[in-house]
């Protein structure tokens, strides 16, 4: 499978030179009579680097190979991280240099989308909301349940996030993973 | 997807386009210029290497182009002895979206009777400088000038290892596989236009017989050069303008080398349009002319991030 870079969009998983990148963005540039070109930034799914790589308009990326399987999250193993599949019971343990980066997100029980490019996992994606525990913050004050104005504190899997000043030590909370940030109270 | 609210900002942007649009007009009028609309939809597409025709079905089985430019159109009106003509509207281009680029945007082109090539090109900037705060300063660079100073090479004798060389120096990276034509093309649009009109408007000039277009070549210190033109304020081209070539049957000969050039990479061959080279001929005036994007100059003029802030519904980039 491949795309035309006119087709490419942020997002999209690409491989080059044997590896496998997530495109940042894409952007045309074309003199008015001359070739049109597209310069691509992209990030490596396995070292994190950026580069950026120009293509002529219309030339061909090969589409990353990247399969993404929902796995539940068991226990640490070591360094390692221990995953179990939905569907097959397979168990995979997936190292610190993927986990390292999104441990804040890590809870146990948890169903987890992994992606998988050649049989090496790639990345770990927690689902869009999370719920968890404020286990350190300071005191709430009553009065205000605006929810506009914030204050520091961490969570029981170690995240550091702004949450509204009437939030108490203790109550359970809806985080979105994807801006780090405070949704809603967690309703039980 | 769903109608979005304008801001108040774009509002405003599109009040002053209003303005700047009538200004445009005011211009060609004090000057005698002439307005014509001609047809946006026509049967015959442009011919160009790199500029992609959106096509249309006009009736069942009948195929028409959008057009990219007036050009066609105006130069037949200008052999029929129309006078000094402009047109101000709307243009289409295929797979042209991003920052600075719509499908579809508004250009102004004209045509000036026995205009020098250097008249034309004092035209143009007087007309930019409508839109831009100034006055402002004045350059002019040749090709060659341009690829000795940002790029140090000389542009017609350097090899492609040269070239993938001075691209290298410059901490660009083009694909070692391409043709010399798209490195050059890679420099001229990532090493040079990105410098070019800083301060003040830079006009490129005399560019290489091979991409004359549709303009004259003449002879300028020992060696074969078109008289073509464009203008760049900020890094952004504004323009691009010729001395006109007559010459049917030259013109003839360069429209069957584009289409080659299109079909060697990957684009379809498009039709001659018999009705503009037969117009063609002696009785062609000898002129000037340019085409300068509107849009570009308002983006320019309100220093915003994309073309979509100053045109009404844009179409977005990725």
């Amino acid at each position: 499978m491949s795309a035309s870079t006119n087709e490419i969009r942020a997002g999209m998983k690409v491989e080059v030179d044997n590896e496998p990148w997530l495109i940042i963005n894409n952007e045309f540039n074309k003199p008015g009579k001359g070739q049109a070109f597209n310069r691509i930034k992209m990030k490596s799914m396995i070292s994190g680097r950026q580069v950026e790589r120009t293509y002529k308009s219309g030339e061909k990326l090969d589409l990353a190979d990247i399969a993404e399987q929902q796995m539940r999250y068991l226990y640490h193993d070591g360094d390692n991280a221990v995953f179990m599949d939905e569907k097959t019971f397979d168990q995979i343990n997936v190292g610190p240099n993927i986990i390292e980066p999104m441990k804040q997100w890590l809870m146990e029980e948890i169903i987890y989308q992994v992606v998988i490019y050649k049989g090496l996992v790639v990345e770990v994606a927690p689902p869009t909301f999370l719920e968890m525990v404020v286990t350190e913050t300071t005191p709430g004050v009553r009065g205000d349940t605006s929810g506009r104005v914030m204050k520091a504190a961490t969570t029981s899997t170690g995240a550091k996030i702004q949450i509204p000043i009437f939030i108490e030590e203790g109550e359970r909370i809806k985080v979105d993973t994807r801006t780090g940030e405070y949704a809603a109270r967690a309703n039980d | 997807m769903p109608h979005e609210p304008m801001t108040n900002t774009k509002i405003l942007l599109l009040h002053d386009r209003s303005a700047m649009l009538a200004k445009a007009r005011a211009f060609f009028a004090e000057r005698g210029v002439l307005e014509v609309d001609c047809c946006a939809l026509g049967p015959c597409p442009a011919i160009d290497s790199n500029i992609d025709v959106i096509p249309a079905e006009v009736a069942p089985f009948q195929i028409g182009y959008l057009h990219t430019s007036p050009e066609y159109a105006m130069k037949r009106l200008l052999a029929d002895g129309i006078g000094d003509i402009y047109y101000l509207g709307h243009v289409f281009r295929q797979g042209e979206i991003g920052r600075i680029h719509n499908p579809e945007f508004t250009m102004a082109e004209w045509y000036r009777i026995g205009f020098s090539f250097e008249q034309m090109i004092q035209e143009t900037c007087d007309f930019i400088q409508l839109f831009l705060p100034g006055p402002l300063k004045i350059k002019k660079i040749t090709y060659r000038e341009a690829f000795a100073q940002y790029v140090n090479i000389d542009y017609s004798l350097a090899s492609v290892p040269e070239l993938l060389r001075a691209a290298s120096k410059l901490g660009l990276t083009p694909d070692p596989t391409w043709p010399r034509d798209a490195l050059i093309h890679f420099l001229l649009t990532y090493a040079i236009e990105p410098s070019l009109g800083k301060e003040e408007v830079t006009i490129l000039t005399h560019y290489p017989p091979h991409e004359a277009a549709l303009a004259c070549v003449v002879e300028k210190n020992g060696e074969f050069v078109a008289e073509r033109f464009e203008a760049y304020y900020q890094g952004v081209e504004l323009c691009n303008g010729y001395h006109e070539l007559a010459d049917s049957l030259e013109l003839r000969q360069r429209f069957r080398e584009v289409n080659a050039t299109r079909v060697r990479g990957g684009k379809p061959a498009y039709a001659l349009d018999e009705a503009f080279l037969s117009s063609l001929g002696s009785h062609f005036p000898d002129c000037c002319g340019v085409s300068v994007g509107v849009d570009r100059l308002l983006f320019l003029r309100h220093k915003v991030q994309s073309l979509a802030e100053i045109i009404p519904f844009a179409w977005l980039p990725s």
